[in-house]
């Protein structure tokens, strides 16, 4: 059992077999992060994709087969580089951002084709806006 | 003596420069762009002056807007920092035009060393070896093809106007040059406003070395040894460290060569100020070559600082201002070891795409022997216009092992809660074996990274309990933590 003091504001000691750690702890309830020993951690009820592994931006749309491609930050589109109606494989460079002075391929994360593009060169878009649909 | 003085930077190197102007009495004056209004740069200073619109092009690379600024300040000089307009010979020329002191080496040095071709004939001349390369006069997609082929595969692109990886590619395949290069120039582009290319040999299993060297207007030109920084992602520097372990395992004679070949490069140019020659060095063979000269003050500067003891930028207001080095190369020594980690907002599990956002939780860590230079504050945001970098952490200590023990143990230590970063990432570099050998080249973390990026394992459970149980925050009365000072008064803070 272990058991938790608040010796700071958001710090946290855990005393856990006989250890002492120290835990960090910020954000609200349904996005919460913590810090431990060198290590980030995050608890997002609504992206499921901060808890998974490879955190592709992409969402399944209920009752079809349309998959749309997200911005993963605020960015500047700096190339399109599919049309509407292409087939497209998975890694495939659907439309290359720039953020922080460094230019981001957005790949395609899976086989299809372009049903529709939603951005163009020299927008700046926001982070989860839709840049690509597949289908 | 410089009496006040605007710094034409954002971020922690701004917050560096102004630190070094406290200490000696000069006046600072600080710019900021929408986007930094409420910056702790901005804040620090004696006074801020907004100079427009968050695109740093509008802002931060403005040359009218800075000289604007700066007399309207009433600054007698202008400091670059690092980045921005620092090697802009237009912007160095511009301030001399005005009237103003540029912290800096003069426009005719920033130009030739500037202008890579001309830097490597620079330092031929003066006795240094060279890697093969060209700037394609011709430098439309086909010329700059060309060029690659006369240089032959594999090669690097790189913008002609600057550093820190951005407009930089590897070419292994032909079939890759048309779509790297149309990378590397729209990057350039953005991050220097000049997108001429420069195409130069690949030297694989290189080490990265680079020597710090300062000259003063009264003849005197000397160096503060060496850095290396071989441990890079994709040509961006992560830990930078001195003395450098590639060199403390081949002849000492390597040293003296390298030293003197970056003294005799600045001279040629006339050079004024702080300087960083860089070398690739081939540790086998003990061969070098140099690589270009960043005719301004480094990000990693304070490595050299914590094994020297000398205050790099203290000594950059005192040159500029006329009066000699403050400092003989027969004073200048260099003691233990010291290593730098840069802390960036970026996300490795997603390929290293940078983070912004509101920074939840920041506490730096207190503890003998570690430095750190940061330019935000908890609560504050880490923008998404500008540079990822949030902190440079730097360890010394007696040997290069105690001090690579002492940054992991700070970076540890180092929470930093709402954006992403690259902290266990730099914790997996340093506790690496061929790392911890010193025998880490400059394409080592390109080939190991997919397995120093660790899996998003599930926190554990003590981890996971605390942070979802409770309410961190002492001024929530729903509290379940028990308080170490009143066992029950969740009212008290």
């Amino acid at each position: 059992m272990a058991v938790v003091t608040r010796i700071g504001d958001g710090v946290l000691r855990v005393e856990v077999d006989g250890r002492a750690e120290t835990v960090y702890v910020a954000g609200p309830p349904g996005d919460r992060w913590a810090f431990w020993n060198g290590r980030t951690f995050r608890w997002n009820a609504s992206k499921s994709a901060d808890a998974g592994a490879a955190g592709r931006r992409v969402s399944r749309r209920r009752a079809s087969s349309r998959t749309d491609v997200t911005a993963p930050m605020p960015a500047k589109i700096v190339a399109v580089a599919v049309r509407e109606g292409q087939q497209v494989t998975s890694g495939d460079t659907l439309v290359v951002l720039e953020a922080m002075k460094m230019e981001l391929p957005v790949a395609a994360p899976l086989d299809g084709r372009v049903r529709a593009i939603a951005c163009r060169e020299g927008d700046l878009v926001q982070a989860d806006a839709v840049l690509v649909e597949l289908e | 003596m410089i009496r006040r003085l605007l710094i034409a930077n954002r971020g922690e190197i701004a917050l560096r420069i102004i630190r070094a102007c406290r200490e000696i009495g000069i006046e600072t004056v600080a710019v900021y762009s929408d986007a930094d209004a409420a910056a702790p740069h901005a804040l620090a200073a004696d006074r801020a002056i907004g100079i427009g619109p968050s695109a740093a092009s509008e802002s931060y690379l403005s040359i009218p807007r800075m000289i604007d600024a700066a007399r309207a300040a009433g600054a007698d000089a202008v400091h670059p920092g690092y980045g921005f307009l620092s090697e802009n010979a237009a912007f160095a020329e511009s301030c001399t035009g005005a009237g103003l002191v540029f912290v800096g080496p003069s426009p005719s040095a920033l130009a030739r060393m500037g202008n890579k071709i001309e830097a490597r004939r620079t330092a031929a001349d003066a006795g240094a070896p060279i890697v093969p390369g060209e700037t394609p006069e011709d430098q439309s997609d086909a010329g700059v093809q060309r060029a690659i082929e006369r240089v032959g595969l594999p090669v690097l692109v790189k913008a002609a106007a600057g550093g820190g990886g951005k407009g930089m590619r590897e070419v292994h395949e032909a079939q890759d040059v048309v779509g790297l290069v149309q990378t590397a120039r729209r990057e350039a582009l953005a991050a220097f406003g000049n997108g001429t290319l420069y195409v130069e040999r690949l030297v694989p299993s290189a080490r990265h070395v680079e020597v710090q060297v300062f000259a003063d207007h009264h003849g005197q030109t000397v160096h503060l040894f060496e850095r290396e920084c071989s441990a890079q992602r994709r040509h961006q520097k992560v830990i930078e460290e001195s003395p450098s372990p590639a060199l403390a395992a081949t002849d000492p004679a390597l040293r003296t060569r390298m030293t003197a070949a970056a003294v005799a490069a600045a001279r040629a140019v006339g050079y004024r100020n702080a300087g960083t020659v860089e070398f690739l060095v081939d540790p086998a063979s003990g061969a070098f070559y140099f690589l270009e000269m960043n005719t301004r003050l480094q990000v990693e500067h304070g490595v050299t600082e914590a094994v020297t003891g000398v205050d790099l930028v203290r000594a950059q207001l005192v040159v500029a201002s006329g009066e000699p080095l403050p400092w003989t190369q027969a004073a200048i020594s260099a003691r233990g070891h010291a290593i730098e980690a840069r802390v960036y907002a970026e996300d490795p599990a997603r390929g290293f795409v940078p983070q912004a956002g509101r920074l939840l939780l920041y506490r730096e860590p207190r503890m003998p022997g570690v430095r750190i230079d940061s330019g935000v504050v908890e609560g504050g945001d880490v923008p998404v216009q500008y540079d990822p970098l949030i902190a440079k952490v730097i360890a010394s200590a007696e040997t290069r092992p105690l001090a690579i023990a002492r940054l992991a143990a700070a970076l540890r230590a180092f929470p930093i809660l709402g954006v992403r970063t690259n902290v266990e990432f730099v914790i997996q570099i340093l506790e690496h074996p061929r790392f911890q050998a010193g025998t880490v080249d400059t394409r080592f973390l390109d080939r190991e990274t997919p397995s120093l990026v660790s899996s998003p394992d599930a926190a554990p459970e003590f981890v996971r309990s605390a942070a979802m149980a409770v309410q961190p925050s002492a001024n929530d009365p729903q509290s379940a933590i028990r308080n170490p000072h009143s066992t029950w008064d969740p009212w008290q803070s």
